[in-house]
């Protein structure tokens, strides 16, 4: 393996370089030695390919984090051992389902959003999934007589279907409904941007607005295409699939340097159940010093690793780490560290000396022994007596 | 930005409008973002607020995995960006000081971010603008430093800083004196 990786410039150009080899074996395989590739797709296809090549890049330089690396070398030690076989298939259903499918997280911030983040994201990665399906040739349709179609995957051939049945409509307009999703959610999302005050604090416009723009553009040209081959007879369709083109390239290079990267790194949620917390709000690991519950021993032992690789020394003088107390024991080390008020240093018992030589007492302290002097020894050996 | 977060632990007097007022700030969604504690519950009533120390080179954002916390231009480290916030809480048990909080329900971290857009004008921040016994003060660096400098040359007078134990030997002379 280091032989090959030291032939690339970087582990991270490898990785790019086989991820296109894979998807270009793929497509050679799925058109059949590229006889039925689709010429039409050809810019997809290219642009396609510079959007593996980003996302990998990208994923590469998220990947090296020390943060990331340990909890993703953390998960997958996990997924390994057997003993936890189901604590990981449970974190893993019930993350795909509540966090992924139904995006639950997002509807308790809020109705309006939640249904705006769930079309935008259900409408972009059917639509990613049905356009990488045909530019890739993974999936195309072939006509075995001039009534019906078969569907081709991976050039296998599978079900048949009538050409103007309504599967087959379904089908044809997979991309008009996921498009129409999109467009919707980011209707929604654009007004509130503009709208609501609360998100104008931090948004920045390269950020969270121009992504907006940048799938408007690609759905209402791409909606635009079938108006006009459906309504408009085929009005400037030539220049209409340029202008689409163009804007979905623009798409695919933005797509894994800008906000949208964070679809493919939702996945990493599934760790917070498998290796932290099993049951939401359950803590394991006491404070060292007051005890309360506060988080496990896992998750507490992978933030050491992480604060120490990037040497963060947050050692204390007792041998702890500042990660052992709780985050309210935390604060009050800090005030008690810039109060002065550290430990006790010399005889807390002490009676109280001003200055002048007034003792006073210690508002709630007891008086030192010495101060009681001879009598305090027969008072001692008296309770002593007593006892036995 | 060219002011300053002075916090003075001693002057607070638990009022908690610092809070109040967190509550109110653009943005925070009805959640206050610092905090207002007892230093030692058994020793005395002496409250202190705390808040975030907005550092250079912030823990909480090492240890986060999804590189969901950022820090903008003004150096203000900001809550986690809730599209990428995996809901781990490694931020929470990374920082040293116990800032950052977390939401259950909406799976997302929130901390003070000094009301960035405020602050981002030179305006104080919503805590700094209420607090009626000046604990917390927002200020120009050049009155920090003269603040600052007070302090040590009260140290200087002492001969060194007063510690639990001894504390009240720096009692002032005119502190208990009784006359008949």
């Amino acid at each position: 393996m280091s032989s090959l990786e030291r032939s690339f410039y970087s582990k991270t150009s490898m990785y790019a370089f086989f991820v296109v080899l894979i998807l270009s074996i793929s497509v050679w395989f799925s058109t059949g030695q590229f006889k039925h590739m689709d010429m039409a797709l050809l810019g997809y296809l290219l642009s396609s390919m510079i959007f593996a090549i980003g996302l990998t890049i990208r994923m590469c330089a998220w990947l090296l984090r020390p943060a990331t690396h340990k909890v993703i070398h953390r998960s997958f030690k996990n997924l390994r051992t057997r003993e936890r076989k189901n604590r990981n298939l449970k974190s893993v259903f019930i993350t795909a389902m509540e966090n992924i499918f139904l995006q639950k997280f997002i509807f308790k911030r809020g109705l309006y959003r939640g249904i705006q983040h769930w079309l935008i994201s259900w409408g972009c990665i059917g639509s990613f999934a049905i356009t990488f399906g045909l530019t890739f040739g993974w999936m195309r349709f072939d006509l075995i007589d001039p009534e019906t179609y078969q569907i081709v995957v991976f050039n296998v051939p599978t079900m048949i279907m009538p050409a103007h049945g309504l599967l087959a409509e379904i089908i044809y307009n997979g991309l008009n409904i996921t498009a129409s999703l999109v467009l919707i959610g980011v209707c929604m999302a654009i007004y509130r941007r503009i709208k609501d005050n609360d998100v104008k604090v931090t948004q920045r416009f390269e950020f969270d607005i121009l992504p907006l723009y940048i799938l408007l553009a690609v759905t209402v040209t791409g909606l635009f295409l079938t108006v006009s081959y459906v309504l408009l007879e085929g009005f400037m369709h030539h220049y209409l699939t340029l202008i689409h083109q163009v804007t979905v390239v623009i798409l695919l290079i933005y797509f894994p340097f800008g906000k949208l990267f964070h679809l493919p790194i939702r996945p990493l949620t599934t760790a917070v159940p498998m290796n932290y917390q099993e049951k939401v709000q359950i803590d394991t690991r006491p404070c060292h010093s007051c005890g309360a519950m506060y988080s496990n021993d896992d998750q507490i032992s992978d933030v050491k690793g992480i604060l120490e690789i990037q040497a963060f020394d947050l050692q204390l003088e007792d041998g702890t780490f500042l990660a052992d107390y709780c985050p309210a024991c935390r604060r009050r080390i800090r005030v008690m560290k810039q109060l002065n008020l550290g430990g006790p240093q010399g005889n807390p018992f002490q009676p109280i000396e001003t200055r002048n030589g007034i003792q006073m007492s210690g508002f709630g302290k007891k008086r030192s022994e010495d101060f009681y002097e001879g009598s305090n020894e027969s008072e001692q050996t008296t309770v002593h007596g007593g006892d036995q | 930005m060219n002011k300053i977060m002075y916090l003075e632990f001693e002057r607070c007097i638990g009022c908690r409008s610092c809070q109040a007022a967190c509550r109110e700030c653009g943005d925070h969604d009805a959640k206050e973002r610092n905090y207002v504690e007892y230093v030692d519950f058994m020793e005395s009533r002496q409250t202190y607020p705390m808040l975030c120390m907005q550092c250079k080179d912030p823990a909480c954002a090492r240890v986060c995995p999804a590189n969901a916390i950022q820090i903008t231009e003004e150096g203000v480290v900001l809550s986690a960006m809730e599209e990428k916030c995996i809901g781990c809480r490694n931020c929470t048990f990374g920082c040293p000081f116990g800032i950052p909080k977390f939401d259950f329900e909406e799976n997302k971290m929130y901390k003070c971010d000094m009301c960035y857009d405020r602050s981002k004008h030179d305006i104080a921040p919503m805590c700094a603008s209420v607090c009626p016994s000046d604990a917390i003060r927002f200020i120009d660096y050049d009155e920090m430093m003269q603040l600052r400098r007070k302090r040590t040359q009260m140290n200087l007078i002492e001969g060194k800083k007063p510690q639990e134990g001894n504390k009240w030997e720096y009692v002032p002379e005119f502190f208990g004196v009784y006359s008949d």
